[in-house]
């Protein structure tokens, strides 16, 4: 029960709602220099791969792709959930997630190589190597019977399918918002709510395949039913963060200034604070069970991430991606501040790259004779480094161009009024 | 606030009003006409009013989060003295300080000191319960649980002065004004409660009393069992009878076709005696028994397995005694273990002169030539069924005759009058008499030339005072008897 | 499907942009106040005199199976090598589960601003409650000499010169169940102060008037007091949230940290939790579609508040059915021999009508809330949430049971089959949780004056911002 009146809602073409010039100039730079750092990060990846490390210029790759991924579809998840529980308060910040959200269709793209290192044997998935099994005298029936899920014709049918579900949901519904810009037709609310049950079914179910193919089947003869969520975990503490940032960037740029009040910087607050607590659940709980059975199928995982300098990376995790987060997002008066909160949010964007790079990097290791997962030198961080910020940059760029051509907030959405006038209790 | 006793404290002054809004322009107005001491009372919370009435923002959060640190650090210090200092103690090989399986209690507790936190921090905060307060007074006040809203403003305040409150809440719309007085109704509790109270408190007294009591007394009744069973168990002996089973035995022997831990260390050579890879090739079904026998604890097989060998050894008896063309018997045919298992030496020979001496001295002697105390007994008083022991030093015996296997199975089953000592010695303590009653043997036929020249002398010696000896003792025997002989006639 | 919407308003119909409204009817704050009292004031009706008496008996029952069984030992139970865990430990499950819905109504629904949450969150809480003290009768009772359950506590004794075993996931259990109840009769108990003072203000009795007023600690309703209480209800939903995750997470580590094929999983957390709340609401909705028109509390517990709560049984159904899905993928995946005969075992094992029974009422039944038809209709509503709580308890049993029952050495598989102790004990256990419940209903606000009047105020002054338009009235 404000004192104050509610402010109007602005008109449609108003400059508040379009993506302000001095951003729409970062387009080309961003692309360019994405695309060139990629490129860089991935000869420099390359050229660190050994013997011991064979693997490590496609993993380098991976972790990139991974992590921008499950921003993405952590972007896409939210877009659905807001639909599903008719969200009011975070209509002003949807646009910025589904201009996020759409980049699942060129992720699809930046999907080839790894699909191509598949039918190439043993670039990236050590289960393309024919002669894994033999090596590590493995039983030959079991592993029969496990090539038939990891095998490439099925592995590239999968993918299909995962990104054909996202694709069509993140098309769906960045056309439905976006058309409601110019018909501000009601309807069209009802009709994505309507689909989003289904859609959050369609989407979890393949995002825990997708998990299990590309993060889990780096080590073949590993398993944890748990491994779908806890990339979902990270993915959506990511995305939220995300789309604080840009958020933020948006209005220090000059857009939404009215729009987005310290409201939504609270509730974002809230959702980090959540879900800093949501991943530390699902990891730990993860770990706790497999420390707690130890049973050598299932420890070797944790084991090759607490040798070389994993073990480091490891308890860095705890501190940086769960402690240091969770006392700073813990207060009200932090999370009600824009700039404090889009400090956090840039913060917790690093670690989460750092938790991506720990699932995935440790696997690049020679497997046949244990060796020690390694970073492989200051040239392989760098190159790692390179890659990551390359293809963030180039996807950046991507969302700047896309929401450049829209408008960044959903101008016609019903529910846009309810969001400004917002208040926390 | 003064409590001077005149007619009625007046505390201060209160409105009502019946909506939200009204409730907070009044708020506002009041306010902004400089109160400081007001308070608004409403059945639900009402957002904003804070505002409305410059209320300060809480300290509750900074309690609860004390006292969830304290939570955590109590939690992990209890666990790490309990499990890591003062009483170690092993379990699924789990490190003593493990801190994964701390922080679930430590979360736990954590959680719970925070809720007490803010549970017991908001009610002393809000100085509740209080039973008694000056608004009750009015039964119009009885509505601010249900559908009123009312306006206060406290005779303290600096700026109070009861008719310009007055005309200002009327001035907002107040259908009801009132003072507030002090509450003069009756501040006695009713009787009955006491009694209720009180009653309750001696009921609950009684049995921790009665535990107590019981703690700090002796008592000369025996302590009640609620599972008897349990305190007294019904574990039994080994040599004492039971009905649970048929057989009557509380000793279990072991179950047919299984093998017990710590069993089938040996082999069934070394078990028999026999030379089970050539038995395979002539007689299968006896290896088989042998199987179930030695190593499956089948009694019954055990059982068949003694009975031949016994019979066949009667009969190979009676043979040689009858006709040397008695077709070959069981003893004969089975081919043997040639060479002892066990590796001799000095060892293994003390063990078995020990054990020969324990056992089988008796009746075979010291030296082996069968004549020990049993047999000089038996043949002092004639006994008619008596069958003199074998001596140890005919040629039948000798390794290249009898082999150390059959001389195994011997000792082992027995022959003729003798039992079989499986049951007494241990299977390498019978191995090993085997091997000393070689060197029994071999002691009998030695010729000095292997004994080593520096030795020669000293053992010449020994031979020369034993023969002495040995005569000396003849001749006392045959005083003794001589006396003996006398001393009947 | 005689559904009273007073006037003629269905409110599961939301035009985006607006919002639905959740009270019903030309409603004031003294109408709420008077539908609320009325069902503890009035005087008892036959059918709760005789459902009072039913669950008493019930309840009498409990007590003196539990009264055999300390005299007689644990023998008279079904349990038996290698199934130790057995029916016990099934009801306990179940029963924690139940006692998740009442929290996470008040706590994270709180947290995430949904404001249906209101009319039933007291009756849930109170739900939770009992559902606890059922559930800790059953541990405690299981432990074998139950008279010396406290040597569970970390106390410094001087007979046994010991202290518990914190690396056990059984303790934790003690811990987060014990915590659990502390917490949620904190948070229920303090959520009832203002109603306790309404009904303290309303006691013609003086006896009645003095045991609420003592009951609500001299409530006086001021906004001082508000504003504190209100920060220290936010805290402690923050605080019960994370909590109600913790205690189904620890229960299914009890199961998760063992060796045992089929326990051995990583995914039981999560899934445990989200089997919890479905089960949960599915005995809200029992009780809560029967008893909003018994106490005629329609305007109040709208079909709205059905449909929100059948919605989250379909989510967190589906759930529960893609984390079975799960388990048997991963089974296949990881090769590992064991597991896998787990898992067929349970399928198509002695236990497959168990595990069949399981997957039709918890992953089948609820899909028909995709229909808003059923959705919004009470008696399916009630059918659907029953056969949830049948599935539910056989999720529990198929876990226990099946796993334990054929483990790595064949030699000892057995079946399990339960005695009549173990029948009466499920159903005496029943007879507890309504004899509480019933009683909880004429004795205490079974709906949160408080927070409704405050959501009412919200509607009137949405309804006025948004300039509450005739089309808001009409009928769908």
């Amino acid at each position: 029960m404000s004192e104050h009146a509610a402010p109007a809602v602005k008109p449609a073409d108003d400059p508040a709602f379009q993506l302000p010039a001095s951003l729409r100039s970062l387009q080309m730079p961003l692309l360019g220099g994405g695309l060139v750092a990629l490129l860089i990060g991935m000869g420099l990846a390359f050229s660190v791969s050994d013997a011991d490390m064979p693997r490590f210029g496609m993993s380098a790759y991976l972790t990139a792709f991974l992590y921008v991924l499950t921003i993405v579809l952590g972007c896409l998840f939210f877009v659905l959930i807001q639909h599903l529980v008719r969200a009011g308060w975070s209509v002003v910040v949807r646009r910025v997630a589904e201009c996020i959200m759409i980049m699942t269709v060129p992720m699809a793209f930046l999907f080839l190589p790894i699909l191509f290192s598949v039918f190439s044997e043993g670039a990236l998935f050590i289960w393309t190597d024919p002669e894994y099994a033999s090596k590590l005298h493995l039983d030959e029936n079991m592993w029969e019977t496990k090539k038939l899920f990891l095998n490439a014709p099925f592995f590239l049918l999968r993918a299909l399918i995962y990104f054909g579900i996202w694709g069509a949901l993140a098309v769906y519904y960045w056309r439905g918002s976006v058309n409601q810009d110019e018909t501000g037709e009601r309807a069209a609310t009802d009709r994505m709510q309507y689909w989003s049950g289904p859609a959050v079914m369609a989407f979890s179910l393949s995002l825990s395949f997708a998990a299990f193919d590309w993060g889990m089947s780096l080590a073949p003869m590993w398993f944890s039913t748990m491994f779908g969520v806890y990339m979902f975990a990270g993915g959506i503490l990511a995305a939220h963060c995300a789309i604080t940032l840009m958020t933020y960037v948006l209005q220090r740029a000059g857009a939404l200034k009215e729009e987005v009040t310290p409201e939504h910087y609270h509730d974002l607050g809230k959702y980090i604070f959540g879900f800093v607590v949501f991943w530390t659940y699902i990891s730990f709980s993860q770990y706790m069970l497999i420390w707690y059975g130890n049973i050598p199928e299932e420890t070797e995982w944790f084991f090759s991430r607490q040798e070389g300098g994993f073990g480091y990376l490891s308890i860095g995790l705890i501190f940086f991606h769960w402690l240091l987060p969770f006392f700073g997002t813990m207060s009200r008066h932090v999370r009600r501040r824009p700039g404090v909160m889009a400090f956090w949010a840039a913060y917790i964007l690093v670690v989460h790259f750092i938790d991506i790079y720990w699932i995935v990097m440790p696997e690049a290791r020679m497997v046949e004779h244990h060796t020690i997962p390694g970073f492989g030198g200051a040239l392989g961080i760098l190159a790692s480094l390179l890659c990551v910020v390359g293809m963030t940059a180039l996807v950046v760029g991507l969302v700047l161009r896309v929401a450049g051509g829209n408008r960044v907030v959903p101008v016609r959405d019903p529910r846009l009024r309810e969001s400004i006038i917002f208040e926390n209790i | 606030m003064s409590e001077t006793k005149i007619e009625t404290t007046v505390h201060g002054m209160m409105a009502e009003f019946t909506t939200v809004d009204s409730l907070l322009s009044a708020c506002r107005r009041v306010r902004d006409a400089g109160y400081t001491k007001t308070d608004a009372y409403t059945p639900f919370p009402v957002h904003g009013i804070d505002k409305a009435l410059g209320i300060k923002p809480t300290v509750l959060p900074w309690i609860c989060l004390i006292a969830g640190a304290t939570g955590t650090c109590i939690a992990l210090a209890m666990q790490i003295w309990m499990n890591s200092i003062d009483y170690k103690y092993i379990i699924s090989g789990k490190p003593f300080l493990s801190l994964p399986a701390f922080i679930p209690v430590a979360f736990e507790l954590t959680i719970l000191l925070a809720s007490f936190g803010a549970f017991f921090g908001m009610w002393a905060l809000n100085g509740l319960p209080k039973f008694s307060n000056p608004m009750f007074t009015d039964p119009r006040f009885d509505r601010a649980t249900d559908d009123r809203f009312f306006l206060y403003v406290d005779a303290s305040d600096e700026r109070y002065d009861a008719a310009g409150v007055r005309s200002l809440m009327a001035d907002t719309g107040s259908d009801y004004i009132n003072e507030v007085v002090e509450d003069d109704s009756p501040k006695e509790v009713p009787k009955p409660v006491f009694l209720i109270w009180g009653l309750s408190v001696a009921a609950s007294l009684v049995p921790l009393i009665c535990i107590l009591t019981m703690r700090v007394t002796n008592s000369s009744q025996p302590r009640f069992h609620i599972f008897f069973d349990m305190d007294f168990s019904p574990a039994k002996d080994a040599q004492q009878v039971t009905s649970l089973f048929v057989d009557n035995r509380a000793m279990r022997s072991d179950v047919p076709g299984t093998v017990a831990r710590g069993q089938m260390e040996e082999s069934l050579d070394m078990l028999t005696g026999i030379d089970v890879e050539a038995l395979t090739l002539t007689d299968p079904p006896r290896v088989e028994r042998l199987v179930r026998a030695y190593m499956q604890a089948d009694d019954q097989a055990k059982a068949e397995e003694q009975e031949t060998l016994e019979k066949e050894a009667e009969a190979t008896d009676e043979a040689t005694e009858a006709a040397e063309a008695a077709p070959a018997s069981v003893m004969d045919t089975t081919p043997w273990v040639e060479k002892n298992p066990l590796t001799v030496d000095a060892d293994l020979l003390a063990t078995g002169q020990q054990q020969f001496a324990i056992y089988c001295s008796v009746c075979h002697g010291m030296d082996g030539y069968g004549n020990g105390l049993v047999n000089q007994r038996a043949q002092s008083i004639s006994a008619p069924t008596w069958v003199p022991p074998a001596s140890m030093h005919q040629e039948t015996l000798y390794a290249d005759k009898y082999p150390d296997g059959k001389l195994f199975s011997t000792i082992s089953n027995g022959i003729r009058k003798m039992p079989g000592y499986a049951g007494q010695i241990k299977l390498k303590d019978r191995w090993a008499i085997v091997a000393y009653v070689r060197a029994l043997q071999k002691s009998q036929n030695a010729s000095l030339d292997l004994v080593p020249d520096a030795k020669k002398a000293a053992v010449e010696k020994a031979v020369e005072e034993a023969k002495a000896e040995l005569k000396r003792q003849a001749e006392e025997a045959e005083k003794a008897a001589a006396a003996r002989q006398q001393a009947q006639q | 499907m005689s559904l009273a919407i007073p006037n003629g308003l269905d409110n599961t119909v939301e035009r985006p942009g607006e919002r639905a409204p959740l009270v019903l009817g030309e409603t004031t704050y003294h109408d709420i106040t008077e539908a609320v009292c009325k069902v503890a004031e009035r005087p008892p009706s036959k059918g709760w005199i005789g459902g009072f008496l039913v669950a008493f008996a019930l309840l009498q029952m409990l007590g003196l199976l539990i009264v055999y069984l300390i005299y007689t030992g644990v023998g008279v139970w079904g349990n038996r090598a290698p199934i130790f865990w057995g029916w016990p430990i099934v009801n306990f499950v179940f029963w924690v589960g139940i006692g998740h819905a009442g929290t996470l109504i008040s706590a994270i629904l709180f947290l995430f601003r949904q404001e249906w949450r209101t009319s039933i969150n007291r009756a849930a809480e109170a739900m939770t409650i009992f559902a606890v003290a059922c559930a800790g009768t059953f541990p405690g009772i299981h432990v074998g000499r139950a008279w010396l359950a406290f040597w569970l506590a970390p106390y410094p004794s001087l007979n046994l010169w010991m202290w518990p075993q914190f690396r056990s996931p059984l303790l934790w259990d003690v811990f987060a169940v014990s915590t659990y109840g502390t917490v949620s009769l904190l948070f229920w108990y303090m959520g009832m102060v203002p109603d306790l003072a309404t009904f303290r203000d309303r006691s013609k009795n003086k006896y009645r008037r003095m045991a609420y007023g003592i009951l609500c600690l001299g409530w006086s309703g001021s906004s001082r007091h508000w504003m504190r209480y209100e920060k220290a209800y936010a805290i402690l939903a923050a605080l019960a949230a994370p909590l109600v995750l913790s205690v189904h997470t620890i229960v299914s580590f009890d199961f998760a940290v063992s060796q045992v094929p089929g326990w051995h999983t990583t995914i039981f957390p999560p899934y445990f939790v989200a089997g919890a709340i479905f089960s949960g609401f599915a005995m809200v909705l029992t009780l809560m579609v029967p008893a909003r028109q018994m106490l005629n509390l329609e305007k109040l517990i709208t079909i709205r508040h059905l449909e929100n709560m059948c919605k989250i049984i379909l989510a967190t159904g589906s759930i529960v059915g893609l984390a079975y899905g799960t388990e048997f993928f991963i089974a296949w995946y990881g090769q590992v021999p064991a597991e896998q005969f787990a898992f067929l075992n349970r399928a198509f094992g002695p236990y497959a009508w168990a595990y069949w029974t399981m997957i039709s009422c918890n992953v089948i039944s609820p899909q028909i809330f995709w229909f808003k038809k059923a959705r919004t209709t009470p008696w399916i509503i009630v059918v659907v949430s029953i056969f949830v709580n049948i599935g539910m308890w056989f999720e529990r049993f198929v876990i226990v049971i099946s796993s334990l029952s054929r483990d790595y050495l064949p030699s000892a598989w057995a079946y399990f089959s339960p005695t009549w102790v173990d029948w009466g004990m499920l159903i005496g256990s029943f007879g507890l949780f309504f004899t509480l419940f019933l009683l909880f209903c004429r004795t205490l606000p079974v709906i949160n004056m408080a927070e409704v009047k405050a959501t009412l105020a919200k509607q009137e002054h949405m309804a006025h911002l948004h300039g509450h338009g005739e089309e808001a009235g009409e009928g769908h």
